[in-house]
């Protein structure tokens, strides 16, 4: 491969050039990046030191992304990536890597919300809503779960910029695992700050 | 002042801070600080500022203080983002001549957001940490500053 990950090809903190007194070790060794791309799921399993295996993930097309103020975590598929603090081609390219901002699928936010608190996310007009959401939003439910709803009521309020993101059907995360180590790519739905910091950079770049 | 001027959200990790806000909360970002420990007290301004730093002693769960406290007087300010050149000065045994001789050796710190107004010939304490960059394992810990003998010390305002 030829990758090495050592010290002892750089110049010293005095500015000196070091000799070259060994060979490359096995233990600074390096390996191609992933690139993890989206598409049907393709991982590879690697043998790293220690016997310990790694995943390292080809192409991905689902993760498991958390709604943090709803403490709702949701398998969600990811549509493509929006954008990127460190390289702009990795954008172009849809690679996923940790810290990465991508656009996930709505619906199982949306069914959960709805589900939970028996309130239209995101709709905007009776038009738009299907036959599923009418029956998670006046379906039958038992006097007990009734009051529980009910009581949900106040603690129902979602921000305005995440309610507009689900009008769309998409909405915003961050990956937080590392795709090329864990084979999963996971992350949190931005809210706030965050989402506010990220949506004017997108909109910058238009 | 905007502390986000790169080009990704600085935010200190683990810390959630979009939790659901029911009636009026005063909004406030929640901030998290820690003790050093070894008797280092954390500034007032690691904790009420606003600065994001990863490598921050006392406000990132990323970095220990453990092994070498070292102290010496600062040579550079301001060249590097956020990390400071120390001199350390011993004497060296000649036993030939029973004399001792000036040795020194600079040292990079990394420097938090937290210690302000920090000129050249201060005198800092350091603590080793794990590598944070190529050449910097330390980190400053209590910043002393400079005894002018004079009572009058010029200033460039």
């Amino acid at each position: 491969m030829g990758i090495s990950r050592d010290s002892r090809h750089k110049r010293a903190h005095t500015g000196a050039k070091r000799a070259q007194i060994r060979k490359k070790r096995k233990f600074e060794l390096g390996r191609q990046p992933a690139n993890t791309k989206i598409g049907a799921k393709r991982v590879h399993t690697v043998r790293v030191r220690g016997g310990n295996i790694k995943f390292r993930a080809l192409r991905l097309d689902t993760g498991n992304f958390a709604w943090g103020s709803e403490s709702s975590t949701r398998k969600a598929r990811i549509i493509k990536v929006v954008y990127n603090a460190s390289n702009n081609e990795l954008v172009r390219t849809n690679t996923l890597v940790k810290g990465a901002i991508v656009e996930i699928d709505a619906a199982p936010f949306r069914q959960w919300y709805e589900a939970h608190y028996a309130v239209a996310i995101g709709r905007k007009t009776k038009k738009d809503t299907a036959d599923d959401t009418e029956d998670s939003l006046s379906k039958k439910r038992s006097n007990h779960v009734q009051r529980k709803v009910d009581a949900r009521k106040e603690a129902s309020k979602v921000e305005p910029a995440l309610v507009e993101s689900f009008a769309t059907g998409r909405v915003l995360a961050r990956i937080a695992s590392r795709p090329g180590q864990s084979g999963r790519c996971d992350g949190y739905i931005l809210e706030g700050k965050e989402l506010e910091f990220y949506n004017r950079r997108l909109k910058a770049r238009k | 002042m905007d502390i986000q001027t790169h080009k990704a959200f600085q935010t200190q990790v683990g810390i959630f801070q979009n939790p659901k806000v029911l009636g009026k909360k005063k909004t406030t970002v929640k901030r998290w600080y820690k003790e050093v420990g070894l008797g280092f007290k954390t500034p007032r301004e690691a904790i009420e500022g606003h600065y994001i730093d990863k490598k921050c002693p006392f406000t990132s769960s990323r970095v220990s203080i453990r092994g070498r406290i070292l102290s010496g007087v600062v040579v550079s300010v301001g060249k590097m983002e956020r990390t400071i050149v120390i001199r350390r000065e011993y004497l060296h045994y000649i036993s030939k001549y029973n004399r001792y001789e000036k040795r020194h050796k600079n040292l990079s710190a990394h420097m938090s957001p937290c210690f302000i107004g920090v000129e050249t010939g201060d005198v800092v304490t350091v603590g080793q940490c794990r590598p944070l960059s190529k050449t910097v394992r330390f980190n400053v810990l209590r910043v002393q500053k400079k005894i002018v003998k004079g009572a009058k010390s010029f200033s460039k305002f």
